[in-house]
């Protein structure tokens, strides 16, 4: 039933640039913003902010508060910002997986929404399994107002079942393409909009402790034959190259390997692969498809590249597979390399894991871990791999009109962005807010950089083979080191829904 | 309203008092359920009671979402209780006093109708009605049309592996527990420090399937081999020289090793079972059986066994079932992708991951009907034992 619907969408959409790929210069700071238009503003900087803009009577939207300008452009948001502040005194649920510093930033987000309009926005957090609860809840009859979901398949299954809002009948779904033009019709089909993106995260990355390598004399690779060279070198020196895992979180086992394969055929293939891949147009079994198997097992499995080999890769736990890295305070790593998404960062380093206290290693250049992009394979095809997290409206009340066009706004993650750090899928979000914040900025290069952005193949794929048979099937492979490949891979194609 | 009925039951008085009493029960009763069905129940009654005590801010403020929130919680708990138990006394108190006004003959005809009829409405609406629709929706596509493909992609080698692995939990893990419960039950007869003995073993049954689990993963814990074994069975292994073995993930030795954890959970349920029968077995029995000449293995084998056969039958066709539906150990080690999926596992994914119902409501079904037997000679051993 899902397939019917997401496919033709699917395929439209998928390899469009994403996001942040619009470059920096064409962004169109809204004027709320312009306080922070500094790149590497100071607290100097917005200290004289107030003083240069034009209007301080106004207390409508000060720059310092996450809110848009009104107008808005929505009808609802308009409202509820008015001095009047009809809403006040309502409530809206909102159910996200998000919990921990993505959480944090969520609420930081949305703090000055809920002070200015005097809605109670109630998030319920559900973490790991936020998937089987949202089920329940909608299917049960009492949904939440709005939930946000990282798969756009689980958003069509809903919405084919119509469970979901089309959020085109109250916004200007014109607006909406304009602002969010490579993610939006992820959970369209033209007309109706069934999810709106929030937060959008790029993959393409490898984070590595830079002390070390700078001790070492090892320079970062920027060719996937350097990155051989470099891991030779390393397994030379005694140690192993590195961290994978494809365990969790929760029983999502095996995305970090899936990851890999994507990465790897975006750089090696043209896009449309991709997409017809997504399809099932083009079958696991595919030569294409196969030489992104092999070429990720070639340099995982290889002998020495992980310390204990593809069994080591089922076994490890993202929380902690990254933990030899940080032995001797990083100067003697365990393994150096690990491609994880801009997601990751201080929540899962070892000492802020088994504290809760503030890490002591810093993120960036001239930090303790830094990132950097994943080294091109091919001359011609340079995509990047992204994905983006979507909310449903699945109840139509003014309120949660109001709330869910707050999101829409580059405002509405202004919050996050700036806190704990976030990407916004919205491109009017301008660069300078990424600016203080290193993991952002790298993210943003990659993605400017990038020929193409491929979103997570494994996302758009039916879920029984996304997340069902193709996790498990290179659980299957890396638990044999790569060797049994070709069985894997039909046993994948066999699993595909007819 | 509280009436000491076993007085009145003749008087005609009393019983008025009963039905007055019952009738302002059942207006208090439906105001309960009014405010219960109102989503802000709770703090609209607390604040009309602010209002009548005078406190006309805190009834504004309850009634803006803030204020004594949780006193209104409170207060829609306590309701909430008094309905729920009130109202079931109220309906048999009510009912059977109005029952009681009819002729003997006809009363006697109706009035159990009325005490079963909740019991068989509440399994009805909880058990027969949500079996109905996942056997129905087992025939169902996405659309709600028929299909025979959900019952169809069964018969499809991945599944197949899911029905085989649930039939090596049901021989394996069921006749491991019952196996070594009989032989512990068996042992721990003749010693003499017997509790002390049967409480190291029937303490696990105290711990939950996912903490066991949790436990359980410490043990087969695997690290790479230039990596110190935390985990204490490859510590012990590899301080024998051998390589370290990821006991938990890798076909096929995860399936034994998941089923340990549900033995050794169910070892002690077997046990104490067992040590109860067999102390049940007469001592002029086994007497009358070592006089004939018995060794102790053929007293076991031939006079205890037949003796204490019901109960096998009863602790077999208990842990069969656990086995059957086994779903929290093999989510919590892997989720069931490392070739050890198991029906009840698979059902979920389907389900809520996997947006595939109808497939999830064969899978139920399939559960639902590998079920029916073990109960069926669980219920049927159960009707034996009782008629003895």
């Amino acid at each position: 039933m899902i397939k019917r619907l997401t496919m033709p969408t699917v395929l439209a959409v998928v390899v469009m640039m994403l996001v942040v790929a619009c470059g920096s210069s064409s962004t169109s700071p809204s004027p709320a913003s312009s306080a922070a238009a500094t790149p590497g503003a100071s607290a100097s900087a917005e200290a004289s902010a107030p003083a240069e803009s034009e209007a301080p009577a106004e207390s409508e939207a000060p720059a310092e508060l996450n809110l848009p300008a009104v107008p808005t452009g929505y009808t609802e948001l308009d409202a509820a910002l008015g001095a009047d502040k009809p809403y006040e005194g309502k409530k809206v649920s909102i159910q996200t997986q998000w919990t921990g510093g993505e959480g944090e930033g969520f609420a930081n987000a949305i703090a000055d929404f809920q002070k200015a309009t005097g809605i109670a926005v109630q998030v319920d957090s559900i973490g790991s399994s936020h998937e089987t609860v949202l089920k329940t809840r909608i299917e049960g009859g009492s949904p939440p107002d709005m939930a946000a979901l990282a798969q756009p398949t689980g958003v069509l299954a809903y919405a084919n079942d119509g469970k979901v809002v089309d959020v085109a009948t109250f916004m200007d779904a014109a607006k909406l393409m304009a602002d969010f033009p490579s993610t939006i019709g992820l959970t369209s089909d033209g007309d109706r909009i069934w999810s709106i993106p929030t937060k959008a995260d790029v993959k393409s990355m490898i984070w590595y402790p830079v002390k070390a390598f700078a001790a070492k004399g090892y320079t970062v690779p920027k060719t996937w034959d350097e990155l051989v060279a470099l891991s030779d070198k390393i397994v030379a020196d005694g140690s192993s190259p590195f961290c994978a895992s494809a365990g969790g979180p929760g029983t999502a086992t095996g995305w970090q390997l899936t990851d890999w394969v994507e990465e790897v055929l975006l750089k090696t293939e043209d896009p449309q692969v991709t997409n017809d891949w997504i399809s099932g147009k083009i079958k696991f079994t595919d030569p294409k498809i196969k030489a992104a198997f092999d070429r990720v097992g070639s340099l995982l499995f290889k002998d020495g590249y992980v310390d204990g080999g593809g069994p080591a890769i089922v076994n490890a736990d993202m929380k902690t597979v990254m933990d030899p890295m940080f032995t001797d305070d990083t100067a003697n790593p365990g393994c150096w390399m690990q491609k994880i998404p801009v997601w990751y960062g201080p929540d899962f380093f070892p000492d802020r894991r088994t504290s809760g206290t503030d890490s002591k290693y810093t993120i960036g250049d001239d930090g303790d871990i830094g990132i950097f992009p994943f080294p091109t394979i091919s001359d011609t095809f340079k995509g990047a791999e992204g994905s983006a997290d979507s909310f449903m409206v699945l109840n139509d009340r003014p309120e949660v009109r109001a709330f869910a066009e707050f999101l829409a706004t580059p405002e509405g993650l202004k919050g996050w962005i700036t806190s704990v750090g976030v990407l916004s899928p919205n491109v009017r979000v301008p660069v300078e807010w990424y600016a203080d914040n290193y993991k952002l900025k790298v993210a943003n290069d990659i993605a400017s950089a990038a020929t193409a952005i491929g979103f997570d193949a494994s996302d758009l794929m039916p879920p029984e083979v996304g997340q069902g048979s193709f996790w498990t099937g290179v659980s299957d492979w890396a638990n044999a080191n790569g060797t049994n490949t070709d069985t894997v891979l039909q046993a994948i194609d066999d699993s595909w829904p007819k | 309203m509280a009436v000491d009925r076993t007085q009145g039951s003749g008087s005609y008085g009393t019983s008025r008092t009963v039905l007055v009493g019952s009738l302002v029960g059942l207006v208090l009763a439906a105001i309960g359920v009014t405010v219960l069905i109102d989503k802000e129940g709770g703090q609209k009654l607390l604040a009309s009671i602010y209002d009548m005590l005078g406190n006309a801010a805190g009834a504004e403020a309850l009634r803006n979402g803030q204020g004594d929130q949780f006193f209104a919680k409170l207060l829609l708990a306590a309701i909430a209780m008094l309905v729920g138990v009130g109202g079931i006394w109220l309906l048999f108190t009510g009912v059977s006093s109005l029952i009681e006004r009819l002729r003997p003959q006809v009363r006697d005809r109706i009035l159990p109708l009325v005490f079963i009829t909740p019991a068989v409405a509440l399994l009805g609406i909880y058990l027969v009605y949500p079996a109905v629709v996942t056997v129905i929706g087992s025939f169902q596509d996405g659309e709600g049309a028929f299909t025979l493909a959900n019952w169809a992609s069964l018969a499809t080698p991945p599944f197949l592996e899911i029905l085989r692995n649930n039939i090596l939990w049901l021989l394996i893990a069921t006749s491991g527990s019952v196996g070594l419960g009989l032989l512990s039950a068996a042992l721990f007869d003749r010693i003499r420090r017997e509790s002390l003995a049967k409480i190291f073993v029937f303490m696990p049954l105290a711990i939950s399937l996912v903490g066991a689990t949790v436990i359980w993963k410490f043990v087969y814990a695997w690290q790479p081999p230039s990596q110190p074994q935390y985990g204490l069975l490859n510590a012990v292994w590899t301080a024998f020289g051998g390589e370290p073995i990821p006991w938990a993930t890798q076909f096929p030795i995860n399936l034994p090793s998941q089923m340990m954890i549900l033995i050794w959970l169910q070892t002690g349920f077997a046990m104490v079972v067992f040590s109860a029968a067999i102390k049940g077995v007469s001592t002029e029995i086994i007497e009358a059986a070592r006089l004939d000449g018995a060794s102790e293995r053929q007293l076991f084998v031939k006079v205890i066994v037949p003796m204490i056969r019901g109960t096998i039958v009863t602790v077999t066709t208990t842990v069969a079932i656990v086995t059957l539906k086994i779903f929290d150990i093999v989510m919590s080690i892997s989720g069931g992708r490392n070739h050890d999926d198991v029906v009840a596992v698979r059902m979920f994914a389907e389900m809520f991951q996997f947006f595939n119902d109808g497939r999830a409501a064969a899978l139920a079904t399939v559960l639902f009907i590998a079920v029916l037997p073990v109960m069926v000679l669980n219920l049927r051993n159960f009707r034996r034992q009782a008629a003895m």
